[in-house]
């Protein structure tokens, strides 16, 4: 019999599922930060010689020089500033807050870069560039980033 | 296939080890050791590097475009990036995508990278939904056929198929246990094969648990250079002579009762005519092939040497594939001693390579090595065939 | 004999020569007498000259040495292991020493590799029961053989049913399974020294009867530690484990759709190519040879002739519910009838079929009764006599 592409009659949709169990490791380093947010409430970070910065979240090699980064580990301040933010307007089941929250860039004293992290404790309209904001830890710990809540003004 | 625009040569080569324990590395972290490696192997630096080319089976690490989150210790930062996915030739693939970018000139060194980390996914899940969704899903079993082993045990009789089968499969072994990077070696000998052919755990039909190759996790990354900048940064370039690329659709139903040629055999019969190769058996001096299984190691070495009849099986029992044969083949231990599925296709001619450069290793062959061949494997029978070359003399002929 | 923390005082000695490092013993003169009390404990006399070593067993009191250990038993072998702190001991009057101190704590330590305790293959399987994880083993009922060669092996059976866990001494005939290796491979295993996928492949463990069976043991079982097993202090390494999971909608197109129709039909359709004619099944729309569209369906079968036999013994679990088929399962490739001969189509054969099928026959379909167009409609083949 011929078919005609143009004809759908004959289409059909299946639903189907891809879920695959799986496993990321930190490796050492990341071990490492981890473990400070969890136990010690710190939050470390590496320093780059060669560029002459901070970097955290903390990794093995800098990636712009190659250089050796994981025995210069620095102490870095629980406090910092929101350098950028968002505001997540919608809901989905792998997202850590429900709608509306502020999703910001923070750059934590002593440290070069920024990394985001959600801020809790104001309203969403009232967040700004330039805010100070403290980390607060997680009390039940799940050896994650998020062993670090959030941050709140301080 | 078109005129070459310029030569290339590999000037670097890095291996990480190959292990199923490597909870202490990030795969970031892995994919930065291989190419310190190689950058220390070839001698230069980040900043000599034009382009960086990227490939692993994605859905193993379940990493959607994993080489952006590799760029921080890819070093691929403020450069021009590629991704190739092809399945299980990705790494052969990357070698032939860097050869062909250099050659063409748009860049004139180019650093590939081929990885995988099978430790922190799931394999048979992602080999599974290769297949296609609406059909073959449902039934595949990943990817396991006893296919080959039942159709040589027809041709040469079921006695003298496993035994050469189990035969091969000890030589590899024997090469793993001289390559300092293998991950599997056993330790085997050839007084085990009646033993081990009888007693090894079926896995589907007569392909059994020690034929089959392993899951390894580490990287492989290579670095090209035009033949003006291979000459001035490194000693004894590597040349890439041609290569050839044979896929087929992602279907598996080429076992009905008249067979089509093979991948394996179009994509040697296309290479070796093209560049005048007559006797494949005579012309190289390692052969480097991707053999996921023994049985398919040594039915393909039929295909792709173009033989007839059991000329293959004979090459084995006389030796002739052993490092001291006429033919060496894997001295690595091939596929089955080391499997990171997005490097093992790069492995190939990583390690012919470094045999005609003469640094492989304890596995060296002995004599001079001019000319290898390296072939890559994926998907439902995929081939990609490279040939190698030490010096520069072909392109007289 | 008494042992503490799983070992004996006298494992200490006996192993002192294969423990001892001539190098760091160099210039080094001395004797030091072990005056061990209670169960178990002794006299020995230890004599390290000129970078070699003499162990002595005594029959009384030691004394007149350069150092002479005085301590009971179980506070010897603690202190030995790590498991008792050196510090206290002495503190508390546990350990007493005459003469130089210096020599137990300086000299010592170069002059010897730490003990570290030998556990038997015995040791291990006898503590299975208490082992055991009851929690685990709901519906399971197996017995597991262990045939261990060699010194400190032996032979035993492993029941577990209703959720309890008995150990007899015997190798049972009718065991589930039944795994055979030398004592140490045993022993080696249970202490991570050796990886089980590496032994099995490499032959040096066998496995008769249901291989499904052996694998259950590791999760019916916590893990052997010894007794002297110090608490290592390793790096904590973290991973994360997840499960993503996307929900997908495929569209079939107008082929695949008309497949799917078939099967609710009985019928197979397939497609074929306008230039070569060969048919394509399951049908695609595009014949990759000729690289042109095929816009006719056929309909092929419904019964067909095997090509090659794939008799499968090893199933891989299914990802999200860890289950497994039942093996052996047989997939059959085969030619279906009025298809080209070099396209195979591939499915699995009636269980009750497996031992009579040969390339070469003839098979036919086997349909769910109730058919909603989709591959669950089609459940097997089977032999067509």
């Amino acid at each position: 019999m011929k078919i005609s592409y143009e004809d759908t009659k004959d289409c059909k949709v299946i639903t189907g599922k891809m879920a695959l169990p799986n496993q990321y490791f930190a490796g050492r380093v990341g071990s490492k930060f981890i473990i400070a947010l969890r136990d010690e409430h710190k939050i470390l970070g590496v320093r780059c010689e060669n560029c002459d910065k901070v970097l955290v979240p903390p990794r093995e090699y800098c990636e712009k020089c190659l250089s050796k980064l994981d025995e210069s580990w620095i102490e870095l301040s629980n406090e910092g500033t929101i350098t950028n933010y968002t505001i997540v307007n919608y809901n989905d089941r792998h997202l850590p807050r429900r709608a509306p929250y502020i999703l910001a860039m923070i750059q934590v004293d002593g440290a070069d870069t920024p990394f985001p992290h959600i801020v809790e404790g104001i309203d969403v309209e009232d967040v700004k560039v330039g805010m100070r904001v403290k980390a607060v830890f997680a009390g039940e710990t799940t050896n994650t980033i998020r062993d670090l809540d959030h941050f709140e003004p301080v | 296939m078109g005129k070459r625009n310029r030569n290339v040569g590999i000037i670097g080569i890095g291996q990480t080890e190959y292990s199923s324990h490597k909870e202490h590395q990030n795969q970031v972290e892995m994919v930065n050791e291989g190419v310190r490696y190689a950058l220390e192997d070839a001698g230069i630096t980040l900043d000599d590097i034009d382009c960086v080319i990227h490939g692993n089976m994605e859905l193993f690490e379940m990493v959607h475009q994993p080489d952006l989150w590799h760029s921080l210790g890819s070093g691929a930062y403020g450069k021009e990036q590629l991704r190739i996915t092809t399945g299980g030739t990705t790494g052969a693939s990357l070698v032939c995508a860097a050869d062909n970018l250099v050659a063409s000139g748009m860049y004139d060194v180019v650093m590939a990278i081929g990885l995988e980390k099978l430790q922190e996914g799931h394999t048979t899940g992602g080999i599974t939904n290769m297949a296609d969704p609406l059909w073959f899903r449902h039934l595949q079993t990943g990817a396991l056929t006893a296919t080959t082993a039942t159709m040589m045990m027809e041709e040469f009789g079921e006695e003298r198929a496993k035994r050469a089968a189990m035969k091969y499969r000890i030589m590899m072994d024997k090469h793993a246990c001289l390559n300092p990077r293998a991950h599997r070696r056993f330790g085997l000998d050839y007084d085990q094969i009646d033993d081990l052919m009888n007693t090894s755990p079926q896995l589907v039909g007569e392909l059994r648990l020690i034929h089959m190759c392993s899951q390894s996790d580490g990287a492989c990354v290579m670095i090209f250079a035009s033949e003006e900048k291979a000459k001035k940064l490194c000693k004894n370039p590597v040349w890439i002579r041609d290569h050839i690329t044979v896929h087929r659709e992602e279907t598996f139903n080429n076992f009905g009762i008249e067979m089509p040629e093979m991948t394996h055999h179009y994509a040697a019969r296309k290479l070796f005519e093209r560049n005048g190769v007559t006797n494949p058996v005579e012309y190289f001096d390692v052969f480097e092939m991707y053999d996921p299984s023994a049985w398919w190691g040594l039915d393909w070495a039929r295909e792709f040497l173009l033989l007839k009849g059991d000329e293959h099986i004979r090459l084995l029992e006389d030796g002739e594939f052993d490092l001291d044969g006429k033919l060496p083949i894997n001295p690595s231990g091939g596929v089955t001693a080391s499997n990171p599925i997005g490097a093992t296709a790069m492995l190939r001619p990583a390690e012919a390579a470094m045999q005609i450069r003469g640094d492989a290793g304890p596995q060296q062959i002995k004599k001079e090595v001019r000319h290898a061949l390296a072939s890559g494997f994926g998907g439902t029978l995929w081939t990609v065939l490279i040939m190698l070359e030490k010096d520069l003399d072909w392109q007289e002929v | 004999m008494a042992q503490y923390f799983g070992t004996a005082v006298e494992d200490i000695f006996n192993t002192m020569g294969e423990r001892f490092l001539p190098e760091g013993a160099q210039d080094v003169n001395v004797t030091i007498g072990y005056n061990i009390s209670g169960d178990g404990g002794g006299h020995w006399k230890v004599t390290i000259q000129e970078g070699t070593l003499k162990v002595e067993t005594m029959d009384g009191e030691v004394a007149d040495c350069t150092a002479v250990l005085h301590a009971n038993a179980e506070t010897f072998v603690g202190v030995t292991l790590g498991r008792i702190d050196a510090g206290e001991a002495f503190s508390s009057g546990n350990i007493k020493v005459d003469g130089d101190l210096t020599v137990l704590i300086a000299i010592l330590p170069k002059a010897f590799r730490p003990f570290k305790p030998v556990v038997k293959a015995s040791t291990i399987v006898e503590s299975v029961e208490e082992r055991f994880r009851p929690e685990k083993a709901e519906g399971v009922d197996v017995k597991i053989g262990y045939d261990l060669s060699g010194e400190g092996g032996g032979q035993w059976t492993v029941v577990v049913k209703d959720q309890t866990c008995t150990l007899k001494d015997v190798l049972d005939d009718d065991c589930t399974v039944v795994m055979r290796m030398e004592a140490q491979v045993f022993v080696d295993l249970n202490q991570g020294k050796l990886d089980g996928a590496t032994a099995f492949t490499s032959g040096q463990v066998k496995v008769d009867g249901d291989i499904g069976a052996a694998g259950q043991t590791t999760s019916l079982f916590r893990k052997y530690v010894s007794e002297g097993a110090a608490e290592e202090k390793g790096e904590e390494l973290i991973s994360l484990k997840c499960l993503p999971s996307i929900n997908q909608r495929y569209a079939t197109g107008p082929m695949m759709g008309k497949w799917f129709d078939g099967l609710k039909e009985k019928k197979f359709y397939a497609a074929k190519c306008p230039e070569c004619g060969r048919t394509l099944v399951p049908p695609r729309e595009i014949c990759a040879q000729c690289r042109v569209r095929c816009n006719e369906l056929v309909e092929v079968g419904p019964e067909g002739t095997v090509t090659i036999v794939d008799v499968v013994y090893y199933a891989s679990p299914d990802p999200l519910t860890g289950k497994i088929r039942e093996t052996p399962y047989t997939a059959l490739f085969m030619i279906l009838d009025g298809a080209s001969n070099d396209e195979s189509f591939a499915h699995d054969l009636n269980p009750k079929d497996i031992d009579r099928i040969k390339s070469g026959m003839k098979v036919r379909p086997v349909w769910a009764d109730d058919r909603k167009g989709n591959y669950k409609d089609l459940l097997y083949f089977e032999i067509a006599d």
